[in-house]
């Protein structure tokens, strides 16, 4: 391929054709008018049955099609967790932070947030504060203290914690596929940063919350008398689920240098905790899978295979380059400041599975002497990735929509009589947002611009 | 028999409007016979006397559980002063918000073993019984149908 054909895009009906499906599927979703898994299956749907993809490309060609990587490590990692679930080990976590806190209101806060992000590194954001925040609820009830405050910093250190690991969080998912980024890149890269962001966060609240949390002694008794063993509902299953758990997580760590995939790992981790969980009927762990989620991806990969193959996306990529005029570090800080306030109105996963073929376009127009691995790996484009996964990641936390976890909370908070409203939300996480994307900012030009 | 044949006439019921607290006050002092006073649960009927919903004592139990406690297990990890804490805290609350919405009702034309189906299959404690222009004419109590049972087995005994 010569530097000129790679730089033209062929602009026709099919174009317009792939260009308007994208857009529309795209407008429906904000809108939220119809579920967002409908959309994005009549768009893949749509993509197909005009021939803009053939299904032999949407189901096999890794270039246009769906991500199967993505969708293996999210079922398998679903299937553990609703093996470990039940088991009563978050409950468990949540009742002991609070004991070890002494009921003291404030380090209630600091140790719930860091054991919400810490879970959140490994397991889905989603499932964590679902199980974490029903016993926010009633320690807050207990120490009759405000639950507001604890839930909503709650669910803003899940966002930051999910952002640590390659499986904390589904756009960090997509991008390791896509930019062949293992587990342990993502432990080198990004979890310094988010350690350090959880380091100012937590400075934050105690800033913030230090004088303002007050509670009586006698309230506090009410914690130290609860006996968090109860909580252990089967604790021969919990054993196991904690082993394989840990399996998976030390194949992970290997999975670059045995060269499998994430997926494969996790795969074998489910298949193997549904062996020895002794279940003669793995239906309803199965069936318990967030199967909308996974064919909401399912969708929104063929949607974007489409626009792939007809050259949309390389023509947006041009236009970027053409903004950033082939600087990267204004690339790394364009694509982090924008997908950070991005993601914070919109889904950040259609965002990310549209930004990681847009980035690779750029690659290619910028070495296009360069192919695969050494192409996604240019030391030069690595800080592009990784502002891409902070600022999708870390923007979840600007509004009470830019992340699923945000939602879940919410909605859980006005049922329990405790409305958080749509600015109330913005007035915690916005600040938060930003000053988390600041760390990440200078962390990225120190890192890979500066030394 | 038929279920008009052994329904009991409507006393009291509730308004959609009514606290929780006075739903309580006004089951409390209901007159359910002669010598006794106090019922376990009551229809709820607008303005115009249309059945809108029908709250038992367990609708009132329900209501006191903070929803949190829904998502997962946490009975356990509750204290000493906490349910009667959150009765003062529902206290307020509408009787349309704790209401149950979906009221299976019977005809007074309907044959008693549907009453009993009805009941048995729901695990209902009253049914109200409606007219054809669906009004409310009274209300079977579980123990209506087993008094006409008993007299059944009873009386062809003798």
């Amino acid at each position: 391929m010569t530097a000129e054909t790679t730089n033209q895009v062929v602009i026709n009906s099919t174009f317009w054709a792939a260009t308007l499906i994208f857009l529309i599927a795209y407008a429906v979703i904000v809108s939220e008018r119809v579920h967002k898994t409908i959309v994005a299956l009549i768009g893949a749907g749509l993509m197909l049955i005009l021939k803009i993809l053939e299904q032999h490309e949407a189901f096999h060609i890794e270039e246009f099609g769906v991500d199967w990587n993505v969708i293996f490590l999210l079922i398998s990692m679903m299937v553990i967790i609703n093996i470990m679930r039940p088991t009563g080990f978050f409950e468990y976590i949540a009742i002991k932070s609070a004991k070890l806190a002494k009921g003291e209101p404030l380090r209630i806060m600091i140790i719930f947030s860091v054991v919400t992000a810490v879970l959140s590194a490994f397991l889905d954001n989603v499932t964590t504060v679902l199980l974490i925040a029903p016993v926010t609820l009633l320690i807050a009830d207990a120490l009759e203290v405000d639950p507001v405050p604890f839930l909503i910093t709650e669910v803003l250190a899940s966002n930051i914690g999910g952002t640590a690991t390659l499986i904390g969080d589904p756009p960090n998912i997509m991008i390791a596929s896509k930019a062949r980024l293992s587990f342990l890149d993502f432990i080198i890269h990004l979890t310094p940063v988010v350690i350090l962001i959880m380091i100012v966060y937590l400075f934050v609240l105690k800033l913030i919350f230090g004088k303002r949390l007050k509670t009586r002694q006698e309230l506090k008794e009410r914690i130290l008398t609860m006996n968090e063993t109860e909580a252990i509902r089967d604790p021969v299953l919990l054993k196991k689920s904690l082993f394989v758990l840990m399996l998976v997580i030390v194949g992970f760590i290997l999975h670059g240098i045995f060269h499998y995939e994430p997926a494969t790992v996790a795969l074998c981790g489910a298949a193997f905790l549904l062996l020895i969980s002794n279940t003669r009927n793995p239906h309803h762990y199965l069936a318990e899978v967030e199967w909308p989620t996974i064919f909401f991806f399912i969708g929104l990969f063929i949607i974007i295979g489409g626009v792939v193959k007809v050259g949309l996306i390389k023509w947006l990529s041009l236009k970027v380059l053409e903004l950033t005029q082939g600087n990267l570090f204004a690339t790394s800080m364009l694509v982090m400041w924008f997908s950070a306030f991005a993601s914070a109105f919109v889904d950040n996963i259609p965002y990310v599975a549209t930004m990681n073929p847009l980035i690779i376009d750029m690659a290619h127009q910028l070495w296009p002497e360069l192919e695969a691995v050494k192409l996604l790996h240019k030391p030069e484009l690595m800080p592009v990735w990784w502002s891409l996964a902070l600022g999708a990641c870390l923007g979840g936390n600007g509004t009470a929509i830019g992340a699923s976890a945000n939602v879940i909370v919410v909605g859980m908070a006005e049922r329990s009589g405790r409305k958080i409203t749509f600015l109330k939300f913005m007035l915690y996480g916005m600040p938060i947002m930003i000053l988390t994307v600041i760390v990440s900012t200078l962390y990225v030009w120190l890192r890979y611009y500066v030394f | 028999m038929r279920v008009k044949d052994i329904m009991e006439p409507l006393i009291d019921y509730l308004s959609p409007d009514n606290t929780l607290k006075e739903a309580v006050n006004k089951m409390r002092v209901s007159r359910r016979s002669e010598k006794e006073i106090g019922v376990k649960g009551m229809i709820v009927l607008d303005q115009d006397k249309k059945l809108v919903g029908i709250v038992s004592i367990k609708d009132i139990l329900r209501t006191m559980i903070p929803a949190y406690m829904s998502y997962t297990e946490l009975g356990e990890f509750t204290w000493d002063g906490m349910l009667e804490n959150m009765a003062k805290r529902v206290a307020d609350k509408k009787v349309n918000e704790f209401m149950t919405k979906n009221v299976i009702t019977v005809h007074e034309e309907d044959p008693l073993m549907e009453c009993a189906d009805v009941i048995v299959r729901h695990n209902l404690q009253r049914l109200p019984v409606v007219d054809k222009s669906k009004n409310v004419v009274g209300m079977v109590y579980v123990r209506d149908l087993y008094y006409a049972i008993v007299k059944t087995l009873l009386d062809t005994e003798a």
